[in-house]
């Protein structure tokens, strides 16, 4: 039972700008933390280097106009918006992050592990067919899912956990039923989508579920999102693998975001997430970095509590440094789970045509 | 003069090099003591101690407790509160009630002290080392900072062989010291160290053997690609070496990953000692019969066959059938195994190199080599040495402070990226010189793993952080005859 860590040096080179939120630093400290930890080390886990991802693998979702923007835009230096520049040398280390990806799934698929974790930069689940944005390039999940598809998975659950709606991946599979996309994320937030009555469209419509949830939310929330929602259309759908966009800025202490999560709460909510993979899915599950802008107080602790939630480590240990239970305290929201309690409510109604478990 | 001891088994190995060179061969029933006054005191003087070591390890070291302060992320047996973090801050306080609570009344007879990140700041360790004072001996309380590296397991492992051997190595330094007080210890990577150093991270000369007679062999030899065969009493050692120098891994110990770099070795269990008891086994009782021994060995068989080695009329009891079938199955057995490796020549190192490697060559079809004073090549290598030195180096702008195996050095504002590694070379340098390197070794230090970031905090750069590697490649001195 070996949980695949795809990381190379290459994670660490794209830079917008030095002082930008998604910058190498976000991944200096987990990389300690994990070395410190001798989890590269642990015969339960395998270190796999990343490779560039084809131009088919990218074209099963993006237009070839954006890729060439791209391409071109890594020459000359460009702008997608205000916080996405396309500095030198980008389709390389977009490439590469999204490459990781198709590499974990090649790997869960052929048992050559159980499961992955993608420790990639830059992250991907806000990129649509034909645009970037907020940090993102190419939907590396997106990629991910398609090459599971075509290396014969037919339905794949997408459980995106960044604080942020994944727009992009929404985008890109709202009409598709073979591929059930969960996301929960802050609302109103950034990029300002995620709301419960977004549910796809066409033939695909049902298979999109949005789960918004005001700041200060806490593990509590997230455990009942799980329980009510997640675990149940799960069941349900049948997946034969789940991709976990698995941002991590829903952390107490991210800078960028307002919601309320510790180290333990995504340990658990992984170790939630593989009793659920190996109960529906033989446990294929592939985890890929997203968010998450904690560097130091966030980041190493809630990767490393990912991957030993994903390796079946012993995780009744992993949490925060004491230094920052004040801070906890001061983020959690006491109110956020009665709303979401509300909003679970009428996103059941809402899907209910769709999935006999909420009727 | 260049002197080195390598103490074996059962014997201990002198070589005396000058413009030429003489080897001693003191059994080890006679004393250190003996060894070193054969060994003289003239020039420099580099000791190998692996055999004794090696006994320790994977014997018994004694019971060695194991305190850890892991703060958060995983964690591992004899647990205290305390935490600090991967830049070195102290993020919880160390609990020194919890602390004595599990020293008082513990009778271990050394204690290991590990806390995540000490090679950032060592501070809690030395906390938890104070209060261990006040029960246990120095030399019985080994912490992990001095080993430098991250993996918190393997300075687990580490700082416990350390705190097990730590006395030997220290009575051992103390001994030698009195009659050759700036004399070296010869490390796992084939390279030197002064005794400070070794004290402070005794693992430095765990698994010394294979590099030293590798380094010998290659200096006897003049060889830069073969690989020697060191057949010793008990084993044969096969140790590749490439442009000139052994080849440098990990070392798992009973199956634990450590932070020692040793030679990489195969280890065969078959040697001069081996017993023939029907057919060759790996079963070493003593000495071989021509020795003194009881049982009959392959050097018996050798004997047998035709050899002239030590009394040849003890050896003869065993049965010349019997004597060919085991010197065919070492044969066979070894020859294969070099064969697999495909090294195109073969160098011969240990007492019966002159004996068994032309018949091993033409077994394992390969072209052979067989030096002079090939017997004591072990002790050649660690003679012709260099101080050999590896720093795991972190410098802190905001902290204004570069680690180096988790002692601080001041580091100067606003230097810049080549200069820091100028400023961390000479103080590798200046602790190369402290132990006696000739100028001529300390032309060229290595730097790897070089990695470098900065630390932003509110749109603005507030610290730059840049990690590697430094230090001073093993291998033969520029001063060697
Ligand atoms: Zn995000």
């Amino acid at each position: 039972m070996t949980t695949g860590i795809i990381f190379g040096p290459e994670y660490l080179r794209h830079e917008q700008s030095p002082t930008h939120p998604e910058r190498n630093e976000r991944l200096a400290y987990t990389m300690d933390q994990l070395m410190e930890e001798g989890l590269f080390d642990h015969p339960d886990i395998m270190l796999i280097p990343p490779r560039k991802a084809t131009r088919t693998e990218v074209l099963a979702v993006h237009d070839p106009g954006y890729l060439s923007f791209l391409e071109e835009s890594s020459v000359t230096g460009g702008m997608i918006d205000y916080d996405t520049a396309i500095p030198h040398g980008l389709i390389g280390d977009a490439l590469l992050a999204a490459g990781g990806a198709v590499i974990a799934a090649d790997a869960v698929i052929d048992q050559t592990i159980h499961n992955a974790f993608v420790l990639c930069r830059p992250p991907g689940h806000h990129a649509g067919r034909s645009h970037g944005g907020g940090f993102c390039y190419l939907n590396n999940a997106a990629i991910a899912v398609r090459h599971l598809q075509r290396r014969g998975m037919k339905r794949i659950l997408i459980l995106d956990w960044d604080a942020h709606h994944g727009n992009g991946t929404q985008e890109i599979f709202f009409t598709d039923p073979s591929v059930l996309f969960c996301s929960v994320h802050q609302f109103p937030f950034y990029p300002g989508s995620g709301q419960i009555d977004e549910i796809g469209s066409g033939e695909g419509i049902g298979y999109t579920v949005n789960m918004p949830v005001p700041g200060g939310s806490s593990d509590q929330v997230y455990q009942y999102l799980l329980t009510e929602i997640v675990i149940p259309l799960a069941e349900e759908f049948q997946p034969d693998c789940i991709v976990v966009s698995a941002g991590q800025d829903n952390h107490f202490s991210d800078p960028l975001t307002g919601l309320a999560l510790t180290a333990r709460g995504y340990a658990t909510m992984m170790q939630e997430v593989c009793i659920l993979a190996d109960s529906i899915c033989l446990g294929r599950l592939v985890g890929i970095l997203e968010g998450g802008y904690s560097v130091e107080g966030g980041l190493p602790y809630t990767n490393l509590g990912i991957i030993a939630a994903m390796a079946g480590l012993d995780i009744s240990a992993i949490r925060e440094p004491d230094s920052l239970l004040d801070l906890l305290h001061r983020s959690v929201s006491e109110s956020a789970i009665s709303q979401v309690i509300t909003i679970t409510g009428e996103l059941k109604e809402i899907l209910s045509p769709y999935w006999t478990c909420f009727r | 003069m260049f002197t080195g001891i390598d103490i074996g088994g059962t014997n201990t190995d002198i070589a005396l090099i000058d413009s030429d060179i003489r080897t001693i061969k003191v059994s080890n029933s006679k004393g250190l003591a003996q060894a070193l006054l054969k060994a003289g005191d003239g020039g420099r003087l580099a000791v190998s101690t692996s055999q004794p070591l090696n006994a320790m390890v994977t014997g018994s070291t004694g019971r060695v407790r194991t305190i850890t302060i892991p703060g958060p992320g995983l964690v591992h047996g004899g647990a205290v509160k305390g935490a600090v973090g991967p830049r070195g801050d102290v993020l919880e306080p160390v609990d020194t009630r919890q602390v004595e609570g599990l020293l008082r009344g513990c009778r271990a007879d050394a204690v290991a002290i590990v806390g995540k990140f000490s090679v950032r700041n060592p501070v809690q360790e030395e906390i938890v080392r104070d209060i261990a004072r006040q029960f246990f001996d120095d030399e019985q309380i080994a912490i992990s900072a001095p080993l430098g590296g991250l993996n918190f397991p393997a300075r687990i492992a580490t700082t416990r062989i350390n705190a097990g051997i730590k006395a030997t190595v220290v009575s051992l330094s103390d001994q030698i010291r009195k009659t050759h007080p700036d004399f070296l210890f010869v490390t796992s990577d084939g390279g030197l160290c002064g005794f400070d150093r070794a004290i402070d991270n005794p693992s430095l000369l765990y698994h010394s053997s294979p590099a030293t007679v590798a380094l010998g062999a290659g200096y006897l030899s003049k060889k830069q690609d073969c690989l020697v065969v060191d057949i010793g009493g008990t084993t044969t050692d096969l140790v590749p070496i490439r442009d000139g120098k052994p080849v440098l891994q990990t070392l798992f110990v009973q199956g634990r990953r450590t932070l020692i770099q040793a030679v990489t070795a195969d280890t065969i269990p078959l040697g001069g000692d081996s017993c023939i008891r029907d057919v060759l086994t790996q079963v070493r009782s003593g000495n071989a019969r021509a020795f003194g021994g009881g049982e009959p060995t392959l050097t018996d068989a050798l004997n047998v066959l035709g050899a002239d080695i030590g009394d040849v009329s003890r050896s003869c009891c065993l049965d010349p059938a019997k004597a060919f079938e085991a010197y065919q199955y070492y044969l066979e057995t070894l020859g294969a195994i070099i064969h697999r490796k495909d090294p195109g020549l073969i160098v011969g190192a240990g007492f019966l190199a002159p004996y068994l490697i032309p018949d091993l060559a033409d077994e394992a079809r390969v072209r052979y080599y067989v030096p002079e004073h090939a017997a004591s090549a072990n002790a050649v290598g660690a003679a012709v040495s260099r101080i050999s030195i590896r720093i795991h180096a972190r410098a802190d702008s905001g902290r204004g402070i570069l680690t180096l195996n988790g002692v601080d050095y001041p580091l100067p504002a606003g230097i810049s990226d080549d200069d820091l590694l100028m400023y961390a070379g000479e103080i590798v340098r200046t602790q190369a010189r402290k132990e006696g390197a000739p100028a001529q070794d300390l032309k060229e230090l290595l730097t790897s793993q070089y990695s470098v970031y900065n630390v932003v905090r509110g749109g603005r750069t507030q610290a730059r952080i840049t990690d590697f590697v430094i230090g001073i490649a093993p291998g033969i001195t520029a001063e060697a005859p």
